[in-house]
């Protein structure tokens, strides 16, 4: 990939201040103030109907906010149409222009611009050569495949010089593997140019391989913001806990809380971890363990013992996850493969456990419903 | 019809429209067209189908243009020379009778033969001048007169003003349908736009003859606030402009723009539309370069249908015009038929009428760059 149509850094802050969008009776998107910051990689993350789309398309200028306001680069962006806006988007579907070539296609925002004709042909193949097409601006989009039309939406994209790059969920629609040769490819095209890019995904793991920060969302309200690491190591609520990779749940009241420990009573007796959120003392609440967190309490007791039967061994690759059953409840346990227990034969019963220090204790509220 | 499931065999009838997929190649027509109908719903439906389709084809549209063809390129030779022959001869034939009642006996037999060669002659005149004998050229064509030649090519343009006036009305509103108004609003756009068509071609061009007309509804509001008056007769004469003919076609042809732009813009993925509007292109330009372009094939369909339509219609100049703006062509053919009789010099007007269409679909295709595959979608 050519370095030609990388420029110095030109991505700007977006703000969001109090949005809220109402469509009708259904509140699509609750009061939200969003910070994100320039030439930063921002993925929105959360299941479809959650109001993420909503906010792209505030950003980009489709709808306006019912209230709040958005502000790019320090101005407010209110009574300016999408075209009058300094973002650009890249459809789930990419909207490629069928009739046109591919060049027309990347050079369509320069001629909205009034950029002679030899200039554009000039710039399209600079973009091309960047998300590696050089030479295939003559094609029809139907004549390539899927990662290539990838390639040319994101140059389309990029020939407007945009401030912020939105992005919605452009890579659903690829198969696994161009998916994943694509997450990579973003993530460098976003260096290389410096643009702000606002990611919406669904796919938790693609929002913890790219982004500088997520905000995840559930019913249109940001449930938590934060790096990819604190997402998933702290967990603001059930939701962000259930919905960012696999947890292990355990149900109860809390009996004891301090600045750092949080006990609940569960079926299995006394499970301490630490405490997120609000918490009081007879609260319902839930503990979370990843599978990856939990062990075999084999004489070194940690904060908690469960007796268990071992169901099922998936070897991974890497990795095992073994499946048991405590108490009727499934609990998922993940060694790394060749780690001394990770040869346990389904059937046999053993005890496993946590560290206190590698629990999170969290609200119950909400989640239910959910 | 009663089809046999046979397994998943598509259903593929004759001159069956292009499936869902846009790529799939149309299935190859012919014999391996029918075999596979065949297959699908047995011969004897095949064959019946196919029966009928021939039928169509031939009696319907093959043999009635073909005796059209052939009415056109013959004429009867004009009996106007015959009768003078004919009297002369009669005349002849009294002189000589006259003289023979004093003519001396020798010359007799010799005048009598004369006589009855003469009879003979007006025998086979006289069934000449009854049946005159055709003569095959391109007469009905080339004879058209100057003025019957300015009608024809003025019906040409007026028509295609019809068509242009068509899509220039029916454009935004199609689009309007597809993609800006809401679904409920949209459906009772469309209702509006159909329910007119539930009443008759005629008595909706009535409707606007009552609309244009001197004392009409027009210069009724207009005498109302004072600008005009019946008794003076300072109406204004709507009727007599050639526009009242085109208000009329415009409203009486507009469902044959509009459903065919419709159909094609109901096809446009939105995103394409926000995505021009995304890259900063303006409203003009997203029409021009993106929606446009993709209802090109709707567009063709249209005019193509308008144009038929305006060129051949027969009701609407006649009933609007009332012989004050000018005749339009379908009238002069109508009167070589049916006030002539002279079924020849009328097959002929029709026949270049035909011709006309015919260049017309060309020339829009070609303007449109679409080829008839795209248009049978």
């Amino acid at each position: 990939m050519s370095a030609s149509g990388g420029t110095a850094a030109r991505g700007r802050p977006v703000e969001l201040v109090d949005v809220e969008m109402q469509f009708g009776d259904f509140l699509a998107v609750e009061r939200t103030s969003l910070d994100i910051r320039a030439g930063e990689f921002f993925s929105i993350l959360g299941p479809s109907g959650c109001g993420k789309t909503t906010i792209l398309r505030m950003i980009s200028g489709f709808i306006e906010p019912t209230a709040g306001r958005v502000l790019i680069g320090g101005e407010d962006m209110a009574g300016r149409g999408p075209n009058a806006r300094p973002t650009a988007l890249i459809f789930q579907n990419l909207a490629l222009f069928p009739l046109m070539s591919v060049a027309e296609n990347v050079a369509f925002g320069l001629e909205a611009r009034g950029m002679s004709k030899a200039r554009r042909r000039d710039r399209a193949e600079e973009l091309l050569a960047l998300v590696g097409l050089a030479g295939q601006g003559g094609k029809k989009p139907s004549e390539m495949s899927g990662g290539q039309r990838q390639r040319v939406a994101i140059a389309r994209a990029l020939a407007v010089e945009p401030a912020v790059l939105l992005l919605d969920e452009p890579l659903s629609a690829l198969d696994l593997k161009l998916r994943q040769h694509m997450r990579a490819e973003l993530k460098q095209i976003q260096r290389q140019t410096g643009v702000t890019f606002v990611f919406i995904t669904h796919d938790q793991g693609e929002a913890l391989m790219m982004s500088d920060r997520i905000a995840v969302m559930r019913r249109g309200r940001v449930e938590q913001i934060g790096t990819a690491d604190e997402i998933y190591a702290r967990p603001a609520t059930p939701f962000v806990a259930t919905f960012v990779g696999e947890n292990n749940v355990f149900r109860g009241k809390v009996t004891g809380l301090d600045a750092d420990t949080a006990e609940i009573a569960s079926p299995f007796g006394p499970l301490r971890g630490r405490p997120g959120g609000r918490l009081a003392v007879g609260d319902e609440a839930m503990l979370f363990v990843r599978p990856e967190r939990m062990r075999f309490a084999n004489g070194t007791i940690p904060d908690a013992a469960l007796p268990a039967e071992l169901l099922r061994r998936d070897l991974e690759g890497s990795f095992v996850t073994l499946m048991f059953a405590a108490g009727g409840e499934p609990i998922r346990v993940q060694l790394a493969n060749g780690e001394a227990d990770s040869a346990a034969e389904p059937g046999s019963r053993h005890t496993i456990g946590f560290a206190a220090a590698d629990a999170r204790v969290l609200p119950a509220g909400g989640l239910a419903e959910g | 019809m009663t089809a046999r499931p046979l397994g998943d065999i598509p259903p593929i009838g004759l001159g069956a429209a292009p499936a869902a997929t846009p790529r799939r190649r149309r299935p190859s027509a012919g014999i391996g067209g029918f075999a596979t109908f065949r297959r699908a719903y047995g011969g004897g439906i095949a064959a019946l189908a196919l029966l009928l389709c021939a039928f169509w084809l031939v009696v319907m549209i093959v043999l009635p243009q073909a005796m059209m063809l052939e009415q056109s390129l013959w004429s009867r030779q004009s009996a106007g020379d015959v009768s003078l022959r004919i009297d002369r001869a009669y005349t002849e034939i009294d002189l000589l009778r006259f003289d023979l009642q004093a003519a001396p006996a020798a010359e007799k037999p010799a005048m009598e033969e004369k006589v009855a060669a003469l009879e003979a002659e007006i025998a086979t005149l006289e069934a000449q001048e009854k049946e005159p004998p055709k003569v095959y050229g391109l007469q009905n064509y080339t004879r058209m007169s100057g003025l019957h030649f300015y009608i024809f090519v003025k019906t040409i343009l007026y028509a295609l003003l019809v068509t242009l006036l068509s899509l220039v009305v029916c454009y935004p509103v199609a689009y309007m349908i597809a993609h800006v108004a809401k679904p409920a609003k949209a459906a009772v756009l469309l209702l509006c736009l159909t329910v007119p068509y539930a009443i008759n071609e005629l008595l909706r061009v009535y409707a606007w003859l009552m609309i244009l007309d001197y004392q009409g509804v027009i210069n009724g509001f207009l005498q109302t606030i004072g600008l005009v008056s019946f008794e003076q007769k300072t109406w204004i004469p709507f009727l007599e402009s050639p526009a009242a003919v085109f208000v009329a076609m415009v409203y009486a042809y507009v469902l044959f723009m509009v459903f065919p732009i419709l159909n094609a813009l109901q096809t446009l993925d939105r995103n394409q539309i926000e995505a021009a509007q995304d890259l900063g292109a303006s409203t003009p330009r997203t029409h021009w370069r993106v929606i446009i372009p993709h209802a090109k094939p709707g567009i063709a369909v249209g005019c193509i249908m308008t144009f038929m339509l305006s060129v051949g219609s027969y009701s609407v100049p006649q009933i609007m015009t009332r012989g004050l703006s000018g005749d339009w062509f379908s009238q002069l053919v109508y009167r070589q038929f049916f006030v002539s009789n002279d079924w020849n010099v009328g097959a002929a007007y029709s026949f270049a009428l035909l011709i006309v269409c015919i260049v017309f679909i060309f020339a829009v295709m070609r303007l449109f760059g679409v080829g008839i595959r795209d248009i049978a979608k």
